[in-house]
């Protein structure tokens, strides 16, 4: 079969049409703007297992140490006694007891 | 690079690099990928593009054609990228239209013919901007060329022969 020439070539070429990037590319690639305070609502971070796992460390720690674990027990007793714990006797009520067996 | 120019480099140059990584792939899930990692690799490493060593066009078209090779290359293992060879049967080109005609030809190219040929014919690089897209001397780059049209001029033949029967009147008018 004889083949095309240069000018046949061409011009078949140019029917070989190619369709547009779709719209889905841009939202795949383009940056979507966002307010901060919708940040707050839909936002992630990205962690890394190692940091994530020291924070976790880290937090367990400082739990650990600031609230020490603490025994039940008697209140200590007070060792010191002060004035004001003397009262003044409100009724006195003296009583005379003498001998009995004195005659005896 | 800020978002802004980002944003105009895309608008730009989106279309470009979808439809060289479709008629390099001929699929359109493969170019959209391909595009995606193009801008992708600009956004985030934009100091790989260097102006002195021509435009931000060839630039992207070399990003997607080295993907485009790489995709190639995990599905065609084996396959010497600059073959010689060109299988399409001529009775493959019954069921389809001319566009998809070219197109299934274009694509039965060998890789390294058919992304000189998108690029020339479809993109309009010339030689030199071509040499520096696909990393080769621009000899290497007209002799690819030469070879796809040649082994094009074969293949779509057949095209001749069923224009003129189809519409009978001359093809090449």
């Amino acid at each position: 079969m004889e083949p095309l020439n240069d000018h046949e070539l061409n011009r078949l070429l140019k029917q070989w049409s190619a369709p547009a990037a779709p719209a889905s590319l841009a939202q795949r690639v383009l940056p979507r703007h966002t307010n901060w305070w919708q940040w707050l609502y839909h936002g992630t971070i990205r962690v890394p297992v190692p940091v994530g796992l020291a924070i976790l460390a880290l937090l367990a720690a400082f739990l650990f140490f600031r609230a020490p674990l603490r025994v039940a027990g008697p209140p200590a007793a007070r060792t010191t006694v002060s004035l004001s714990d003397f009262q003044p006797v409100r009724q006195l009520e003296p009583r005379v007891v003498g001998r009995i067996h004195e005659g005896k | 690079m800020t978002d802004t120019e980002f944003r105009a480099a895309f608008e730009q140059h989106k279309d470009a690099v979808y439809r060289f990584a479709w008629r390099m792939s001929g699929s359109e899930e493969a170019a959209e990928d391909i595009a995606q990692e193009v801008f992708l690799t600009l956004l985030a490493r934009p100091e790989r593009f260097d102006p002195a060593r021509g435009a931000l066009r060839s630039f992207l078209l070399g990003v997607a054609r080295n993907l485009a090779l790489k995709k190639w290359r995990e599905q065609h293992r084996w396959v010497d990228l600059d073959e010689e060879a060109i299988e399409l049967p001529p009775a493959s080109f019954e069921k389809l239209d001319t566009s998809e005609a070219v197109g299934a030809a274009v694509h039965a190219l060998p890789l390294l013919q058919r992304e000189a040929l998108i690029l020339a014919e479809y993109e309009g690089l010339s030689l030199e901007e071509i040499a520096q897209t696909v990393g080769a001397e621009i000899g290497t780059v007209k002799s690819r060329l030469h070879r796809a049209r040649e082994n094009l001029r074969h293949a779509l033949a057949p095209l001749k022969r069923e224009n003129t029967t189809r519409t009978g009147e001359a093809w090449n008018r």
